[in-house]
C-alpha cells in the first residue's frame, strides 16, 4: 500500500490540464515503463504503453484519463492581475482565496483575488470564473515577461494522507484511476499474457475525451475497460446518487456499456472475493467509456469507478484500497479467458 | 535586517486563539537572551523588558499578537466528519476546498459537494458554515475520536513563498508583526522598551487587554497586518492600501481614534528618513490599540501596519520591500517615542 501511495503522489504532484499534460504524462511513462515491453507518447499527448501478445486475437485496452481540471490564462490586465477560464468543469466556490500554481516560464505561485471579510459584502455570492483574477504580485510588465496567454493555473495542493489509507490530493480525477492502471500492468508483469494488452493514459477527457477517442482509434482493441472516478458518499449528498468510499470499485451498468463485460466482472470479483459495489446510470456515463465504445466499428466497453469524495475541488479524497482493489480485479479479468 | 527566514519559522506554527503555545515557545526561545525579563502573563502574553542605551523618557510599549484565525472542532459526527466553528472573522467563501491541520498534527480536508450534482442555484453560492464539515479519513465516531478531540483547534495547511519580491504565507497575520519586534529586540535599542506578544487578538483583543494594565505604558506602538484590497476589480478609492506602498499608518478604525501628534510623529519621521508610508484609506477593521488605547487612564497609541491581501484566509501576501521598510520606521518611531519626555 505504501509503494501504492507513492505512486500515485507522485503523478498526482505532476501538473496535467487538458492540452498540457506533458508533466503528468511525462511521471506515467517512467512508471509504466518497467512493465511494458513499449511506451509511446502520441501526438495528442496519450500514454500509450503495451505488454502481452501483439498478435493474439484478444487485445484488451484499458483506459484512464491523465487530465485534469485546471484554468487557463486568458488576459493579463493592466495591474498585472491573471484573468482566465475554466479548463474543465471547475468549481468556482473553491477558488476564493486559493493558493494556485500558474505553470508560466516557470511555476509560479499566485493567490485567487478575494476579499477580507472586513471588507467584504456579506451576501455569500461567488463570483463566476471569468470574473475572478489570479494575484502573482507582478506588475503587468513583469507578468507578461513570465506568463503567456494560454499559460494554465492549477489549484495547489501537497496530496497528503488521511486515516485509513485515504489520501486527499488535486488531480485524484483520474490520476486515481492511473494508478490503478499502473498497478494492474505490475501485477501482470512476469507472467506470460495470452492475449495482447494496452494502457491507455489518455488526455483531455475533462474537454471531451478526445485523446480517449484519437487513442482508441490508433488501438482499436476487441474490448476496453475505462477507468475513472465517481461520487463517494459525503454529508449532503443522497446516498442513492452515490458509492462508498473504501467498499470497493463500483461496476458501472448503463446502456451504453458491455452488459458481457459488466457480468463477467462480477462474476470474478464474487469469485475472487474482491469488494465492489455497483453503478447504474440511465444512459451515457459521462466518462471516455462513451467514446471508447463507438470508436472506428464499435469497441465493447465496461466501465469500473473508483469512488471519490469532494470532486473537482483540490482536496478529492479516495481509498487507496480501492484503486489497489480495482486494479486487482482489472488483473483476474484480464487473465480470466 | 528584516528577517524572511525567521517569519518563515513563525508562519510554520499553529496559533489559532486560546491555543498559542507553539508561538510563545518558539518566541520565548528567540528573545529570552535578549531581554532583562520576559514573563508569561494569566492570560497567555509575553511581556518582555528590554534594556537599551539610556532609560526612556516616555514608557513605550510595542505591540504584535501571536494569534492567528482558525476553526475549532465543535462535534463529531457517527461517520467520523468533524463540524467546527470559526474562530475569528473568517469569510465563508474561503474554507471550501481548503487543506487543514487538526490539532497541531492531523490533517483533513474541508470538502464539497461535487459541481456535477449541484443545481445552478448553488453553484454561485458559498456554502455556509454550518453546512461544512472536515474529513480526516476516518470512517466513525470512534476512529475519530482516537485522532481527535473537541476543542482541537484547526489551522490552514498553506505554502510559504517569497517569488516575485513578495512574501505568500499563512498567518503573516501578525507574524509578520511578531518578526519586527522579535527582530528589534535581538537588536541594539537607544532606549529601554517594553514589549508584549499577545494572545486572542481575533477574539476581541483580550491579551492586549490585560497586558496593558499590567505594562501601564505612556504610549504604545500597534505592529500589525492590515487590509490592502489593491486586487483585480476593486476601483481605487476602495483599495485602503497598496502592498509596495510603504508601511499603513491608521487615523481611525472601528476600534481606535488614533493619537494625533503620534500619526503626524509617525508621517513626519517617515519623511525624514526617505522612507515610504501610507494612510489607510478607511474606517475599517480594528486591532489590539482598541484595548490598549483605553486601558486605565488611557495610552497614547499609534498603529503601523503591512499592507497584507486576502487577510484571514488561507494564505497572505505582503510585499518584502514593505517587511524592510516598516521595520525600519517602527525602530526609528520607537526611539523617537521613547526618547521625548510627555509635556
Amino acid at each position: 500500500m505504501e509503494q501504492l501511495k507513492e505512486l500515485l503522489f507522485g503523478l498526482c504532484s505532476a501538473a496535467g490540464t487538458p492540452g498540457d499534460e506533458h508533466f503528468a504524462a511525462q511521471q506515467a511513462k517512467k512508471a509504466l515503463e518497467p512493465y511494458c515491453s513499449d511506451v509511446a507518447i502520441d501526438h495528442m499527448g496519450n500514454v500509450i504503453g503495451f505488454m502481452g501478445d501483439k498478435n493474439a486475437e484478444r487485445q484488451v485496452m484499458l483506459d484512464a484519463h491523465i487530465d485534469q481540471i485546471g484554468m487557463v490564462v486568458t488576459h493579463i490586465d493592466k495591474d498585472g492581475f491573471l484573468h482566465m477560464a475554466p479548463c474543465g468543469g471547475v468549481d468556482r466556490r473553491v477558488l476564493p482565496g486559493a493558493p494556485v500554481t500558474v505553470y508560466g516560464r516557470e511555476a509560479f505561485t499566485g493567490i485567487v483575488c478575494c476579499l477580507p471579510p472586513h471588507l467584504a459584502e456579506d451576501d455569500g455570492k461567488v463570483e463566476p470564473v471569468d470574473k475572478m483574477a489570479v494575484d502573482l504580485g507582478l506588475t503587468k510588465a513583469e507578468a507578461e515577461q513570465k506568463v503567456a496567454l494560454g499559460d494554465r493555473i492549477l489549484l495547489s495542493g501537497r496530496p497528503c494522507a488521511l486515516l485509513n489509507h485515504r489520501v486527499s490530493s488535486a488531480a485524484l480525477d483520474d490520476r486515481a484511476g492511473c494508478a490503478a492502471l499502473i498497478r494492474c500492468a505490475q501485477l501482470l508483469s512476469g507472467k506470460p499474457l495470452t492475449c495482447g494488452l494496452t494502457i491507455l493514459l489518455s488526455t483531455r477527457e475533462e474537454t471531451g475525451s478526445q485523446g480517449a477517442k484519437t487513442g482508441t482509434f490508433r488501438v482499436f482493441p476487441t474490448e476496453a475497460i475505462a477507468v475513472d472516478v465517481s461520487f463517494a458518499d459525503q454529508p449532503g449528498v443522497a446516498g442513492h446518487k452515490c458509492g462508498k468510499l473504501g467498499a470497493g470499485p463500483m461496476i458501472g451498468v448503463s446502456p451504453v456499456l458491455d452488459r458481457e463485460m459488466k457480468d463477467k466482472l462480477i462474476h470474478i470479483a464474487k469469485d475472487e472475493e474482491i469488494p465492489y459495489q455497483m453503478e447504474v446510470m440511465g444512459g451515457t456515463t459521462g466518462t471516455n467509456a462513451d467514446v471508447i465504445s463507438t470508436t472506428r466499428s464499435g469497441v465493447r466497453t465496461a466501465l469500473l469507478s473508483i469512488p471519490l469524495r469532494y470532486m473537482h475541488t483540490s482536496v478529492e479524497v479516495v481509498d487507496l484500497e480501492d484503486i489497489e482493489r480495482t486494479a486487482v480485479l482489472m488483473a483476474s479479468y484480464i487473465h480470466h479467458r | 535586517m528584516a528577517n524572511i527566514k525567521l517569519l518563515e519559522q513563525l508562519c510554520a506554527l499553529h496559533g489559532v486563539s486560546g491555543d498559542e503555545e507553539a508561538v510563545r515557545d518558539f518566541i520565548l526561545a528567540q528573545i529570552t537572551p535578549y531581554t532583562e525579563s520576559a514573563v508569561v502573563d494569566a492570560m497567555g502574553n509575553i511581556i518582555a523588558e528590554k534594556k537599551g542605551a539610556q532609560p526612556a523618557k516616555t514608557k513605550l510599549m510595542l505591540n504584535a499578537h501571536m494569534d492567528e484565525v482558525g476553526l475549532i472542532v465543535t462535534h463529531i459526527d457517527s461517520d467520523g466528519y468533524l463540524k467546527f466553528a470559526p474562530v475569528g472573522g473568517i469569510d465563508k467563501r474561503v474554507l471550501c476546498g481548503r487543506s487543514v491541520v487538526i490539532g497541531g498534527g492531523v490533517p483533513g480536508v474541508i470538502g464539497a459537494k461535487p459541481v456535477h450534482l449541484m443545481g445552478a442555484d448553488e453553484r454561485g453560492k458559498a456554502v455556509p458554515v454550518g453546512e461544512l464539515y472536515l474529513d480526516i479519513g476516518a470512517s466513525s465516531r470512534q476512529e475519530a475520536e482516537k485522532a481527535v478531540r473537541l476543542g482541537d483547534t484547526v489551522c490552514f495547511a498553506a505554502p510559504f513563498d517569497t517569488q516575485n519580491g513578495m512574501i505568500r504565507g499563512r498567518a503573516l497575520d501578525d507574524r509578520a508583526g511578531c518578526a519586527i519586534l522579535i527582530d528589534m529586540i535581538q537588536s541594539d535599542l537607544p532606549y529601554d522598551m517594553t514589549f508584549v506578544f499577545c494572545v486572542q487578538e481575533e477574539v476581541g483583543t483580550r491579551g492586549s487587554r490585560t497586558a496593558a494594565y499590567q505594562v501601564r505604558p505612556q504610549a504604545a506602538i500597534v505592529v500589525e497586518t492590515t487590509t490592502a484590497a489593491d486586487i483585480a476589480g476593486v476601483p481605487e478609492e476602495k483599495q485602503v492600501c497598496r502592498l509596495g506602498g510603504g508601511a499603513v499608518l491608521s487615523f481611525m478604525d472601528k476600534g481606535t481614534i488614533y493619537d494625533r501628534a503620534y500619526y503626524d510623529l509617525a508621517l513626519d519621521t517617515a519623511r525624514e528618513a526617505q522612507l515610504p508610508c501610507q494612510i489607510k484609506q478607511a474606517v475599517a477593521g480594528g486591532n489590539d490599540a482598541g484595548a490598549i488605547h483605553a486601558s486605565r487612564d488611557g495610552v497614547r497609541t499609534i498603529a503601523v501596519s503591512l499592507a497584507c491581501r486576502y487577510l484571514h484566509s488561507a494564505v497572505g501576501q505582503i510585499a518584502q520591500e514593505d517587511f524592510r521598510s516598516t521595520r525600519q520606521l517602527i525602530m526609528k518611531l520607537a526611539a523617537r517615542i521613547a526618547g521625548s519626555a510627555q509635556v
